[in-house]
């Protein structure tokens, strides 16, 4: 025996018994020999009843929700990674919705709530319904295992939220999401969901206004394979990372849903609303929540100045998230910050509060200062900035009732799809419930749909399969280009972006981003990966995605030239007042053939709540 | 200074080193330093990364055979564990297949958590419409292993999935299952403990890594000997495993207070313990094992005291 005989090595030959490694078979076929029910199809292509794209809640509660509305439907969801990577993990505070009506609270007001903080450019009717749900939802969640934090009847618990009348934000201590997300995964495998992961959607086809189906890249072989499908959901989540490195979003979420509607012709609804928040961490922009300054946490200037009583004198640190995100920008662009261009900061500081009440409740913050900036809160201040936070925009859907997209079998859920709930700025704890109803009711009716439709004939989906397998050949093919060039870009279309239509807008800057866009468009249609390996090429899923970047980045543009008013999230400093008599309504952008982007507008829906001033 | 990375194509593995200046990395995180590396020198590494701050699971690697989280781990702290090194040798997660570079299959894992059912099937006295109602005592219970982000560093430091894979599941499989299990909303913790007994439970060999390892402090095995306690408790008490924990407990608290160890393995495996004799006549020859003390050896000192407790620890249990 060598002396090298380690602790581990002795464990691992005690303990060996007879019996050959599992062998696991992956892949699309396996995933559809599994569930398939539908009939065999004569072109050899995969099929799917219900196709769900995207592993967030809102997929996960699709396919949980068609699952159970018809069981002998084949229902799979795909993921570009593992379930339970997505965005909703990341959500901390909580999950709107009303449970307790003993102090006066109902759904009525969470309704007005949400009408107000998103500046009424909600539509109404779908807030009032929404609400409705959101109760119901968190129920529900309980009762299929969400461990909730409970007050001391054992009841739910709720704390407050930006933007609220009453208290009704539930939570399950600061990791909601990341509680909500496994609870859904959990529910998803209970109820028999199949999961194909590592595929990436490439691009979805409508033929006759019909979804009939989607490109997946298989990531672990690289093979490009057309999927048909009698009903597609599409919850592929936000596109705030068109701000690539000052979002606090994951790195997946670069809207691919949204840009392949875009392409298939269908419409991006609002999508110049992009959700700042005010504290992120200066490098990369990861999230210290609103505990932090909720706790007695004060912002700080380069002249060591508390600046916030500069602007709201009688609310300071805690004034809603816009108004604390343009004060900090402010302080930045007039000199008054740390560092310069994407580098700069202000400070919050904390350490008046002492080690013990931080290590106490704020112990998350401080890890998350230490990993980024290096930084213990205990001791100093930490640099933060402005984060891009929430898309409010996304895939135009007809109703709440049905999560429907106009294109038949084409139903779109959770951040991805904007079904105009809220508006021009999202409240605090309106996001989970947004992903847990909407995902819910796309499922549902994406099962309706599938029950009674047949598959499509697949022509187009075929056409564009070979469309996706030709460009895998050619920007990987030869091999060539420098390993920089994409991510380059990408940092450059966040900085632009977020110079030109980040936290202040002008028509100048938009105008002088426009021809910025077309710079990149050429830049990266002239990238090329050096990596010809067709097995997990990740640079070529990057590649793809920072293209989707692209397209969203245009349609927001496009929306907040055309929208000369301030509005939410949406500040134009050329024109500071909300414009009701010409923009009380929403941006559509469609894109044609040709790649030329086109706009319309839709009246926002407005029903029992009063249209007033937005006062702080 | 150097990193030693293990590569995969798809069909071969090899290693490959990157050189990078430690004032370019050292203020970064695991996660980091490897996109740092992907982006500047080489587009063709192959990891997964999503949140970055420790939420999403995505990131596991090891280095130096070690798991770790990547984005929750800061280069400073590996130059002070690996006491300033200035090579890293890092590798894909052990225990999973791997599919590219340091990227690794994570599909028999989600088929592992499908069988130990880890969704709650609720008691009948609550229902979707209202939802449940758990007391702060019951939520603490199970909110820890609540943590888990499914990263699979507890799997990598598994020495039973690394000598034997077929008959034993991840580690975090086991403790979604003593969650759901230990829930007090549960209507049968059976549900889940009896996948979890026919999938391997009673084969955890003890080394504890996985505890170890975890960068959320969750203890697999404490969770495992939770779920061994529970499937013994509501009679699921037949069987080698079984038999070896009530042996322990004989000897501990109705004998001597030490352990027996031929009588262990003929409580454990029955006559068919004969099979070992070979090991057995070995360690006698080496005066490890004493066949006298078939029939009882002295009482440890202290012994009566050692019941009490026992006594204690049960009657606490109880309650």
């Amino acid at each position: 025996m060598s002396e090298q005989f380690t602790r581990r090595e002795f464990l691992q030959s005690a303990c060996i018994t007879m019996g050959a490694l599992a062998v696991s078979t992956t892949g699309v076929e396996k995933a559809f020999a599994a569930s398939s029910t539908s009939t065999p199809n004569s072109s050899g292509m995969p099929t799917c009843d219900v196709l769900i794209i995207g592993s967030g809640a809102a997929g996960l509660r699709a396919a949980v929700a068609a699952r159970k509305k018809n069981p002998n439907l084949s229902v799979v969801v795909v993921s570009k990674v593992m379930p339970t990577r997505s965005a909703t993990t990341m959500a901390e505070g909580g999950i709107n919705g009303v449970i307790d009506f003993s102090e006066g609270d109902s759904f009525e007001l969470h309704a007005k709530d949400t009408v107000k903080g998103g500046d009424f450019l909600v539509d109404q009717d779908t807030a009032m319904k929404f609400a409705t749900y959101a109760g119901a939802a968190i129920h529900e969640l309980d009762y299929i295992g969400m461990p909730f934090s409970r007050d001391s009847k054992g009841n739910v618990d709720k704390r407050y939220a930006g933007g609220a009348s009453k208290i009704r934000c539930n939570f399950a201590e600061d990791k909601t999401g990341h509680i909500l997300t496994h609870t859904c995964l959990d529910d998803a495998l209970k109820n028999g969901v199949k999961f194909l992961m590592d595929h990436h959607m490439l691009d979805l086809s409508i033929e006759n206004g019909h979804c009939e189906g989607v490109v997946l890249r298989n990531i672990r072989t690289g093979d490009i394979a057309p999927v048909r499908a009698k009903s597609v959901v599409l919850a592929t989540g936000g596109y705030t990372r068109v701000f690539w490195n000052r979002t606090s979003t994951p790195y997946i979420a670069t809207g691919d849903g949204a840009a392949a509607a875009l392409r298939a012709g269908l419409i991006f609804k609002d999508p110049e609303m992009l959700q700042f928040h005010p504290t992120g961490v200066c490098h990369g922009g990861t999230l210290i929540t609103e505990a932090a300054r909720g706790e007695g946490g004060i912002l700080l200037n380069n002249l060591g100045e508390r600046f916030m009583k500069r602007y709201v004198p009688n609310k300071m640190e805690l004034a809603p998230r816009d108004i604390v995100a343009r004060s900090i920008e402010t302080e930045i662009r007039e000199g008054r910050g740390y560092g310069h261009d994407m580098e700069a900061y202000v400070l919050l500081d904390v350490t008046h509060l002492g080690k013990e009440k931080i290590m106490k409740n704020l112990p998350q913050i401080r890890h998350i200062g230490m990993l980024f900036e290096n930084m213990d809160l205990v001791e100093k201040p930490i640099a933060i900035r402005p984060t891009a936070h929430y898309s409010m925009g996304g895939i135009h859907v007809t109703s709440l009732d049905t999560m429907a997209t106009p294109a038949p079998g084409l139903f779109a859920a959770g951040e991805a799809a904007c079904v105009s709930i809220h508006g021009a700025n999202r409240l605090g704890g309106n996001s989970l419930c947004d992903a847990t109803v909407t995902g819910k009711i796309a499922g549902i009716n994406a099962a309706e749909y599938a029950a009674k439709a047949g598959f499509g004939a697949g022509k187009r989906l075929n056409d564009l399969t070979l469309k996706w397998t030709s460009h895998f050949k050619e920007i990987t093919g030869s091999g060539k280009g420098n390993v920089n060039d994409m991510y380059a870009l990408r940092e450059e279309l966040g900085a632009a972006n977020w110079y030109n239509m980040g936290i202040f807008r002008t028509e100048s800057k938009l105008l002088a981003l426009a021809d910025k866009h077309a710079e990149f468009q050429a830049r990266y249609d002239a990238i090329r990966i050096p990596n010809t390996n067709p097995v997990f090429n990740t640079a070529y899923t990057e590649y793809v995605e920072l293209g989707n970047l692209l397209l969203a980045s245009r349609a927001a543009l496009m929306g907040a030239t055309a929208r000369k008013e301030s509005r939410g999230s949406h500040f134009r400093e050329d024109y500071l007042k909300r414009d009701d008599a010409n923009f009380l309504k929403h941006s559509m952008v469609t894109m044609d053939e040709k790649g030329q982007m086109h706009l319309d507008w839709k009246d926002v829906v407005v029903g029992q709540f009063k249209i007033e001033e937005r006062k702080y | 200074m150097k990193f030693i990375i293990d590569r995969f194509d798809g069909k071969k593995n090899y290693q490959q080193t990157y050189t990078v200046e430690k004032k370019d990395i050292e203020a970064l995180t695991l996660l980091g330093t490897l996109l740092f590396i992907k982006q500047h020198q080489d587009i063709t590494l192959n990891f997964t990364a999503s949140c970055r701050m420790a939420i999403c699971g995505a990131c596991g690697v090891r280095v130096n055979g070690h798991s770790y989280l990547g984005c929750d781990t800061k280069m400073t702290e590996l130059f002070e564990a690996y006491k300033d090194a200035d090579t890293f040798r890092i590798s894909p997660l052990a225990n999973y297949t791997v599919i590219s570079d340091l990227a690794v299959d994570w599909e028999p894992a989600i088929e592992n958590l499908r069988k130990i059912k880890p969704g709650l099937v609720a008691k009948d006295k609550f229902s979707e419409k209202e939802g449940c109602v758990q007391n702060q005592e019951e939520y603490d219970r199970i909110v820890k292993q609540w943590d888990c982000v499914l990263c699979g560093c507890c799997a990598s430091e598994c020495n039973k999935l690394s000598a034997d894979r077929s008959d034993y599941m991840e580690p975090f499989v086991y403790t979604q299952a003593w969650r759901v299990a230990n829930d007090s909303r549960s209507k049968d913790p059976m549900i889940h403990v009896k996948p979890a007994v026919l999938n391997g439970l009673w084969n955890c060999v003890h080394c504890h890594e996985c505890s170890n390892r975890c960068p959320k402090h969750i203890s697999s095995a404490d969770d495992i000997a939770g779920l061994r306690a529970l499937a013994m408790k509501k009679g699921l008490n037949s069987g080698v495993g079984p038999a070896h924990a009530k042996s322990f407990y004989t000897d501990l608290v109705e004998d001597s207070g030490r352990l027996n160890e031929i009588r262990l393995a003929l409580r454990t495996e029955g006559v068919s313990t004969a099979l070992r004799a070979g090991t057995a006549i070995t360690l006698m020859r080496a005066g490890k094992m004493n066949p006298l003390e078939i029939f009882g050896g002295h009482t440890i000192e202290g012994h009566k005291d050692l019941v009490k407790m026992i006594e204690a620890a049960k009657a606490a249990n109880k309650e």
